[in-house]
Order: structure tokens, then C-alpha cells, then sequence
């Protein structure tokens, strides 16, 4: 028996090795979200990006030139845009006043860089250079000056990986600013595109398209892109919108992190609505 | 002996670091040569199909680790380029293989299975354009990795003796 089973082995190998590791490979696909997995994961591209974050820091400075000419011109236009929201901020806060409203701004901002990219067409990841000793959380939105980037989804000690919009894991929950109508955004491979929208909605191209106060990933208004068109689906009924997001994806460098996760008290709430129906 | 056993795995931490800091610069709309299947082409020829064969699951296990894509989708994809891989890794053409441009005709048949594995892995649905996404994910991708792969054809770190 041993013998037969030394004959096989020998000859089959290469086979025999192939099929045990696909099935391997199929376990562990089964078994992404599992807990450990996950700390395994958070200690893996911890210790690896503590290095990549040495590289990076070296072809960052090549771009700082670039970088402070764009925030200048950008320091200049917000500060423009400050002095009338200032204006606006006052008469909100007496309006809120009046009506007894909580107040919902003022979120807290981590600052982080980019130390690597993951360029996938799928499977987009950024890894940052803030983790759990600057108090990221998974679920927390990371954005830019220019709008949303992506969601912050396993975290080590000092670094965190986010899904970038174009993650066909990302889903997220959007609205058309104009006509305040919700859809789900999603990254297909090749676009980033609003699914299932009824024909008779009203979308036009050029809409700003910002994350959705239902959403139950970002718990505020942020920017996301902007219409390109309207398409017909394939049922007839349903058309999808392409998106062009407002952020370069695949330039950006440095974020923020929005330190702030959906609140547990709405989940709850929502959970125990859906368990009573 | 013990020296075979680990250049693959430094060769391959010191390419993926190039692969993730780097090679981003050079991408051309998102798209980016694979450094990391162009080093488990050359050992799964150099060494044999088994050594590729195992030595794609270990790539593709610690790049899903790193990279923070779906766990499991590089091990799979990688496994079946590095067994594709071992097949060109006969003892009378092993040096023909890494040596001409064989090797990047190799790297391109490797690479697009790759690509297509992980891609209906990682994105495949319903409404996705099967057509628009073997050419976009893996055919161009294939394309300008076997075109990289043509640069370590002159460089002098694959003349060696197997």
C-alpha cells in the first residue's frame, strides 16, 4: 500500500499538489471574514508596510514641489470659500438655536499618508500610515480635499488598509445631491456606476453625487464624482450612472480619516425594527 | 541547499516591495506589470512544475496578506500560473526558456490566466462584460507584464547555471 501510494506520489505530484492547494486556496476564500484571519492579516501588512513606508517617504519628496503649489492654490480658494460659510454658519447656528436642532459638525480628522498601493483593476487597497494607536477603527471614511476615497477596512497597531472606490467589495449608498435620490455605487472592473434606477428618476449629466445620509458605512454628506451619463439597463426598467469620482485614485497621497463609525445606537435601532417585522 | 530554499522568498519580498511602491508610478490608465509573476515564472522554470506549483501558493497567499485583497483569490490564481509556469521547465529547454524571448511569450500565457482567474474571482457578477473584462484586466495586463518580462531577458541575473 505504502508502496503504491510512494508510486503515485512520484508520478503525480505536480498534480496531486495542484488539487490540494486549489482546495486550500477555495477554504480560505470561504473564510475571509473570520476574526483570526483577520488579526492574522492586521500583522502581516503591519510589519510589511513599516517598511514599504521607508520607500514611499523617499518618492514623496520628488512630489512635494508639485504638491505645495496645489495647496496654495487650493489654500486660497477654500479660504475664499470659508469667509462666506462663515457667513452661512452664523445664521445656521440662530436657525438651529431656534429650532433646538444637535448640532452634527465638527468631526475629528486623522491625518495619514499613502505607503503603498495595491493597483489591482478589482481589488483596489491604499495602506496607510495610521492605525490603531491613532484610534482608526475599521468602517471609518477616508477622504481627501477633493471627496471621498474609500473605507478603512482591517487595522494594525500603526497601519490600516482601506478599500479605495474602485473595490468591487466597496458598495455604497449615494445620493444625487440635486434630486436627493438615493442608489447604491458600486465598482464593476471598469466603472463606477449607481445600479438599479428607475428610468423615470430624475438624474441629469453633471450632477453632484455625494454619500447618502442613509448610508450605513458614512455617517455625513461627502462628496463622491459626478454624473457622466445615464444608461439604459438590460431589463429596460432599470438604468445604471456612471460616476466619475471627484478624487484621482490612483495619485492621491495624502488623506484623512474621518474618525468617526456609524453610530451603534441607529444600528441598533434599525436591527431591532428589522427583527420586529 | 538551504540558500535555494530561500532566494525565492527574499527575491520575492524585496520584488513585491518594488511591486507596491513603485511600480505604481508607472502605471498606464491603472494598469501595471506584475513583478511577482515575472520572478515565479523564472523559478517554476529554472527549478520544476512542482517547486511552481508550490511556490505560487506561497506568493499568492502573502501578496492577499499584504495587498489586503480577497484572501485566497492571488493563492488560487497563482497556483494555476505556477503549475503553467513548471510545464516549459524541461531539463533540454530550461535554458532556452529563461534565456530568449520565449520567456516572455511564457510570462504572457502565465499572466493571462492569472488575470482571468483573479478576475472572476474578485469581480465577477451578473452584470459584468466578460468581454470588456478579459481585455481590460487581463489581456492588457498580461501585455505589459510579458513586455517588462523582456528586460530581465538581458539582465545578467538569470545567467546561471540550473
Amino acid at each position: 500500500m505504502f508502496r503504491f501510494l510512494s508510486k503515485v506520489w512520484t508520478n503525480f505530484r505536480e498534480y496531486i499538489a495542484l488539487v490540494l492547494l486549489i482546495l486550500l486556496s477555495l477554504i480560505i476564500l470561504s473564510q475571509n471574514k473570520n476574526p483570526n484571519v483577520q488579526k492574522i492579516r492586521a500583522i502581516a501588512f503591519g510589519s510589511f508596510a513599516t517598511i514599504t513606508s521607508v520607500i514611499s517617504d523617499i518618492f514623496s519628496v520628488t512630489n512635494l514641489q508639485r504638491e505645495n503649489e496645489e495647496l496654495r492654490e487650493t489654500n486660497a480658494k477654500l479660504m475664499l470659500q470659508v469667509s462666506r460659510l462663515r457667513e452661512f454658519g452664523i445664521v445656521n447656528k440662530e436657525l438651529k438655536d431656534l429650532l433646538a436642532f444637535k448640532d452634527t459638525t465638527g468631526f475629528p480628522l486623522i491625518p495619514a499618508s499613502i505607503v503603498s498601493r495595491s493597483l489591482s483593476m478589482t481589488q483596489n487597497t491604499i495602506t496607510l500610515n495610521a492605525g490603531k494607536k491613532d484610534s482608526v477603527l475599521p468602517g471609518m471614511p477616508v477622504i481627501n480635499d477633493k471627496g471621498f476615497i474609500g473605507i478603512v477596512n482591517s487595522v494594525a497597531e500603526d497601519f490600516s488598509i482601506a478599500r479605495t472606490l474602485k473595490n468591487v467589495d466597496l458598495r455604497l449608498t449615494v445620493m444625487d445631491e440635486r434630486s436627493r435620490i438615493n442608489g447604491i455605487l458600486k465598482w464593476t472592473g471598469e466603472e463606477l456606476i449607481i445600479i438599479n434606477i428607475p428610468n423615470t428618476f430624475d438624474v441629469e449629466t453633471g450632477d453632484r453625487i455625494i454619500t447618502s445620509d442613509v448610508s450605513s458605512i458614512v455617517p455625513i454628506p461627502i462628496p463622491v464624482g459626478i454624473v457622466e451619463d445615464f444608461r439604459q439597463g438590460e431589463t429596460g426598467v432599470f438604468s445604471y450612472i456612471r460616476v466619475k469620482p471627484f478624487a484621482d485614485l490612483t495619485s492621491v497621497e495624502n488623506v484623512f480619516i474621518l474618525a468617526k463609525v456609524k453610530s451603534k445606537q441607529i444600528d441598533n435601532l434599525e436591527l431591532n425594527f428589522y427583527r420586529r417585522q | 541547499m538551504k540558500w535555494e530554499l530561500i532566494t525565492p522568498f527574499i527575491t520575492f519580498f524585496v520584488v513585491l516591495l518594488v511591486q507596491i511602491t513603485v511600480i505604481p508610478l508607472i502605471a498606464i490608465a491603472g494598469i501595471i506589470p506584475d513583478l511577482v509573476l515575472i520572478s515565479l515564472v523564472y523559478f517554476s522554470i529554472s527549478r520544476d512544475q512542482y517547486y511552481g506549483t508550490v511556490l505560487g501558493a506561497s506568493y499568492g497567499f502573502f501578496i492577499d496578506l499584504i495587498t489586503g485583497s480577497l484572501l485566497g483569490s492571488s493563492m488560487l490564481s497563482k497556483t494555476i500560473a505556477g503549475f503553467t509556469a513548471g510545464y516549459f521547465s524541461t531539463e533540454t529547454k530550461k535554458d532556452i526558456n529563461i534565456s530568449t524571448y520565449i520567456f516572455s511569450l511564457i510570462v504572457f500565457i502565465c499572466a493571462l490566466i492569472d488575470s482571468v482567474i483573479f478576475s472572476f474571482f474578485s469581480a465577477f457578477d451578473v452584470q459584468t462584460n466578460i468581454i470588456k473584462l478579459l481585455f481590460e484586466q487581463a489581456l492588457l495586463s498580461s501585455l505589459y507584464t510579458a513586455m517588462v518580462s523582456i528586460l530581465f531577458i538581458f539582465s545578467p541575473f538569470r545567467r546561471r547555471k540550473f
